[in-house]
């Protein structure tokens, strides 16, 4: 029987080639086209992407060599910058490549198994969640929302006009009341912006599906320096697209909101979404109009 | 303002971003919590937000972050890649096991099938 390794290697030569582990992208019911996987490079030192069948959805994966995935040699990968950006984008372009026939779970970067029978186990015994899962995110695409209070230094200046009166003094005194009057003033623009944040959340909430919060990101990783307000991401139907656009296009348009700067990106696949623990971390409004 | 990067234009075709976007963003979507299907092999990644502003901080240069003073992942021991691997290494062993109980079964299902 060891006669036939193109069929099942046996496990002993599995050693003797370059052994490899299975990275999987996405879960689907609409497996990609053959040129569709064919034409994805996601991992450069990967074989191509192949479609795994498990119960009644399929499974997008890649080979990766397990001397560069294994759990030791990836996790010291992904701590080197170059490596994580790389792994990243590839496991998006995979997923990518995954959704081009329809919908699809997106699976965390670095699901890793060691074999495509453990893979599709691990798929078919969370078949019905998968599948319902699928169902929720059917036409419907992920929009990232950023607000951040806007860049002003309005709050510093201001500070000298409305502060106790005594702003024009030199002694201790009366740089300790200047400097209280700035604190204040900063903290009531803080306030204003983070009224402003909210209201352009509850805005696009009521064209959203669902929607959730990623932690804000700190100035150092945004290089911005006014501080980020809200990380939000929002569930839109498809059919809801336009309006949730129109909806941005009108929080910016207005000058409603002065004391802060939004930013949008989308659609994306629903990353933020895909997931099962709902109701725990995320605010939800299936209720929505 | 508003300032819209749209993946497209319109309800064209393709649908989603492109995959040059923003890759803080990327990650805080990619490196996940809320683990739908476990993997055999588990990757226990630093904080996303570590990952992510260590990464800005190497394309801006490490020495320029370092002379503005910021070093604090270096002085952290809570977030030093070493601490990170001695807190790991007991539920490494604990997952070597599983993968290897994973993979005789495995192996078992493929004689079985034979």
């Amino acid at each position: 029987m060891s006669r036939h390794p193109a069929v099942v290697p046996a496990p002993g030569a599995r050693d003797a080639r370059s052994p490899t582990v299975v990275w999987a992208f996405a879960v689907t019911r609409t497996p990609p086209s053959e040129d569709t996987l064919v034409m994805t490079t996601a991992h450069e030192e990967g074989g191509p992407l192949r479609v795994l069948r498990a119960g009644s959805l399929c499974l997008v994966v890649q080979d990766v060599p397990a001397a560069l995935f294994d759990e030791t040699a990836l996790r010291e990968r992904l701590e080197t910058p170059d490596d994580l950006e790389r792994c990243a984008r590839a496991h998006h372009r995979g997923v990518e490549a995954a959704s081009r026939a329809g919908t699809v779970v997106p699976l965390p970067m670095a699901t890793l198994y060691r074999g495509d029978l453990n893979a599709a186990r691990a798929v078919a015994s969370r078949e019905a969640a998968l599948a319902s899962l699928l169902d929720r995110l059917a036409d419907r695409t992920e929009w990232a929302v950023k607000v951040h209070a806007a860049e002003t230094n309005a709050p510093l200046e201001s500070a000298t006009d409305t502060g106790t009166g005594t702003g024009t003094g030199t002694g201790g005194r009366a740089y300790l009341s200047r400097a209280s009057a700035r604190r204040r003033a900063r903290l009531d623009a803080r306030g204003k912006a983070l009224a402003e944040a909210e209201a352009v959340d509850a805005e696009l909430r009521r064209h959203a599906v669902a929607a959730t919060r990623h932690r804000p990101q700190s100035e150092q990783l945004t290089g911005r320096r006014a501080p980020q307000l809200l990380n939000a991401a929002y569930l839109v139907d498809d059919a809801e697209r336009a309006a949730f656009a129109a909806a941005l296009d009108r929080i910016g348009a207005d000058g409603r909101h002065p004391a802060v700067e939004v930013s949008a990106s989308g659609p994306w696949i629903p990353y933020s979404f895909a997931r099962l623990d709902e109701e725990s971390e995320h605010t939800e409004r299936e209720d929505a109009p | 303002m508003t300032d819209v990067d749209r993946g497209c234009t319109d309800l064209g075709p393709q649908p989603y971003a492109p995959v040059t976007g923003n890759l803080a963003d990327l990650l805080e979507r990619i490196l996940d919590k809320g683990i739908v299907i476990a993997g055999d092999i588990k990757i226990d990644l630093l904080d996303i937000e570590l990952l992510t502003i260590r990464l800005r901080l190497f394309i801006a240069s490490v020495d320029t972050a370092r002379k503005a003073g910021i070093d604090w992942w270096e002085t952290d021991p809570a977030l030093s890649s070493r601490a990170a691997r001695d807190a790991l290494a007991e539920e490494n062993a604990r997952l070597r096991a599983r993968l290897d109980a994973l993979e005789d079964a495995a192996e078992e299902t493929v004689e079985a099938v034979r």
